[in-house]
């Protein structure tokens, strides 16, 4: 005789909600929602609308721009962020083979979403992590959100999303934030703290204001873990890209779509190889650039 | 002795009850693992068992299994709701030979793909009567991230389907009617605008298909394309491979779906076989259910009594008075 049967019900069974209790709380949760998305949707959409015309400006700028001059100003780039030949005679020549295998088009487009994407997860990420170093009560109540960020399933969060912003650019653009924003916050946070403590007592002898502090010796002091932060947060942009495809976001990720959905090898492993790409390129050379900054401020502080 | 009298007496007495649906007995039905499939099964079989006085048993399965059983083996003598599309190559053979008989060959109104449009915009818009009318005002139909083209959402990335849309967003000279095919990428992505699309009274213009709960829930219309069928080779060989110069505009092909019953049921079913032939749903039935089973996460036997509950006009004109006052009482 099992356990089970010689208990109560109540230790047997776990005691529920009613089947209809349970339906109507989640129906409840539907109607919440819903009420929500026709209330405030449009505003909020009406938020986000210069970011959708900023994405949709860049996408069609990459585009329309030819491609020699799409590659010139690549190679300029990596060139100014790595200051290696290494890195620019490779980004070009990957370049070269994905638009000779006919992947440029989508290429550009999963490129501006994922630098778009990248650049604002920066832009907000730091600033946050720099609000939880100094303060273990704001560390406290980011890091559960930061946890569920980085758990919760995608779609879970993308289909309301979509209710509120449809589908498209940007809710593929929110979906690869709330993915890839963790880490960057996370580590600038880790950075800051990581700060020996001896420095800051001599900057505070040396009567810096926080702020002359904070700009002049924490920050620089916490490059290294910085700038692992930034590179983490690219490199998980570029992960999202299939999972944004699937709200509507073109690119690699549509491709990888359509052949996972009808087992075309070839074609999901070239858009596969592309993606990863575009993240060796992105990914060597935020490295090569935070190495460059850390030597820099070594020299100043050294 | 006076025992084994009585016995036989009440035995005669139960077979002489029963004789008035003597053609009646076991009988073995499919129920398709989908969820129309389940709601046709469990209607039929509740029907079949209170007004005709058969015991149904409903085996479940899938179109290739399901089909492959009965014209092997004969067993299940009935499937409700069979996709022919699939099995054309099979199933021709077998009609033909006689093997298996198309007893009903729509038991379900208005079903497979299209271009739909949610009611709202039909109902404020009453000059967009085809596919064409449409076609002439994207304006009403912005795309969100491009306002001077109209949106067409088309089928998600990889599906079958998307080719089909692909061709006759081309067929249609869309592109320079100034249209966006818009890919959703995935089918949470199509349902997402279109409950987006309803929810907020925005106009949606798109493919779907049906019998599905999305449509009934948000009673999408169908939209006539205003286009005959161009023909099967231009459908075949042009617009679903893609493998062509000039598709033709064309509605999609209305997918075959039969009832279908062995040949051994065919000769003995009787009345039965003309109550499957009487038996179509409209789509509004249809897709009013699929809306409660999936609210309700009903199954398919849940829903067929709530069917023959809440729609009773449209199972009464399938059988006779005497046969819908015995399945009513039985409810």
């Amino acid at each position: 005789m099992a356990l089970k049967d010689m208990l109560p019900t109540v230790l047997a069974e776990f005691p529920e909600m009613g089947r209809t209790d349970l339906r109507d709380f989640k129906r409840g949760i539907d109607q919440i929602f819903r009420e929500f998305s026709r209330e405030y949707g449009e505003l909020i959409e009406n938020l986000f609308h210069p970011l959708r015309l900023f994405l949709v400006w860049f996408e069609k700028l990459l585009l329309a721009t030819p491609w020699p001059l799409t590659m010139l100003v690549i190679a300029i780039l990596v060139w100014l962020g790595a200051r290696s030949w290494m890195l620019v005679i490779g980004t070009t020549i990957s370049l070269c083979i994905i638009g000779y295998l006919g992947m440029w088009d989508d290429t550009m487009q999963t490129l501006a979403l994922v630098s778009v994407s990248a650049f604002v997860c920066i832009a907000i990420g730091i600033p946050v992590g720099i609000l939880m170093s100094k303060s273990n009560r704001v560390q406290s109540v980011v890091t559960p959100i930061l946890d569920i960020m980085q758990t919760i399933p995608a779609f879970v969060y993308l289909i309301p999303v979509l209710l509120l912003l449809g589908i498209g650019k940007v809710p593929g653009l929110i979906a690869v934030c709330i993915y890839a924003i963790p880490p960057v916050v996370r580590l600038t946070n880790l950075g800051i703290r990581l700060v020996d403590k001896d420095v800051l007592e001599a900057a505070d002898a040396f009567g810096a204001s926080p702020r002359q502090k904070m700009f002049s010796v924490q920050l620089p002091l916490a490059l290294p873990n910085l700038f692992a932060g930034v590179n983490q947060t690219i490199m998980m942009a570029l992960a999202m890209v299939v999972v944004a495809s699937m709200i509507g976001a073109p690119g690699l990720g549509t491709q990888v779509l359509r052949a996972v959905q009808n087992q075309h090898l070839g074609l999901g492993l070239m858009n596969g190889l592309a993606i990863v790409a575009i993240a060796i390129v992105f990914d060597r050379v935020s490295q090569k650039f935070g190495q460059r900054l850390q030597k820099h401020s070594e020299t100043i502080h050294g | 002795m006076k025992k084994l009298l009585t016995a036989s007496a009440l035995l005669a007495a139960t077979f002489g009850a029963t004789s008035a649906f003597a053609e009646c007995g076991d009988i073995k039905m499919a129920e398709f693992n989908w969820p129309s499939g389940e709601l046709m099964a469990n209607v039929d079989k509740i029907i079949l068992e209170a007004g005709f006085g058969c015991n149904i048993e409903l085996i479940v399965g899938g179109t290739t299994a399901i089909f492959a059983s009965m014209n092997e083996k004969g067993q299940p003598q009935i499937a409700g709701e069979q996709w022919v599309n699939a099995l054309r190559d099979l199933l021709d053979p077998a009609l033909e030979e006689g093997r298996l008989h198309a007893v009903n060959k729509a038991p379900i109104e208005g079903a497979g793909e299209g271009w739909w449009i949610p009611a709202h915009t039909a109902k404020a818009h009453p000059e967009l009567k085809t596919v064409l009318d449409i076609l002439e005002r994207p304006d009403l139909f912005p795309h969100a991230e491009d306002p001077s083209k109209g949106a067409f959402f088309g089928c998600p990335a990889g599906w079958g389907c998307q080719q089909n849309n692909a061709s006759l967003f081309q067929a249609f000279d869309m592109e320079a009617k100034g249209w966006t095919l818009v890919d959703p990428g995935s089918a949470a992505g199509l349902d997402g605008s279109i409950a987006k699309a309803n929810n907020r009274g925005e106009n949606w213009f798109g493919y779907y298909w049906s019998p599905t709960a999305i449509i009934g829930k948000y009673n999408m219309q169908p939209v006539p394309f205003g286009v005959e069928f161009a023909g099967d080779e231009n459908w075949h060989k042009c617009i679903a491979t893609g493998d062509c110069e000039n598709p033709k505009p064309s509605p999609f092909p209305t997918p075959d779906i039969f009832t279908i019953v062995t040949d051994d049921f065919m000769k003995s079913g009787g009345e039965i076989n003309d109550y499957l032939a009487k038996r179509v749903f409209t789509a509004d039935a249809i897709g009013a259910m699929l809306v409660f089973m999936s609210d309700e996460q009903a199954s398919g036997a849940d829903a067929a009594i709530e069917f023959l509950l809440n729609h009773e006009d449209l199972w009464k004109t399938w059988v006779s008075e005497d046969v819908a006052a015995k399945v009513k009482a039985a409810l």
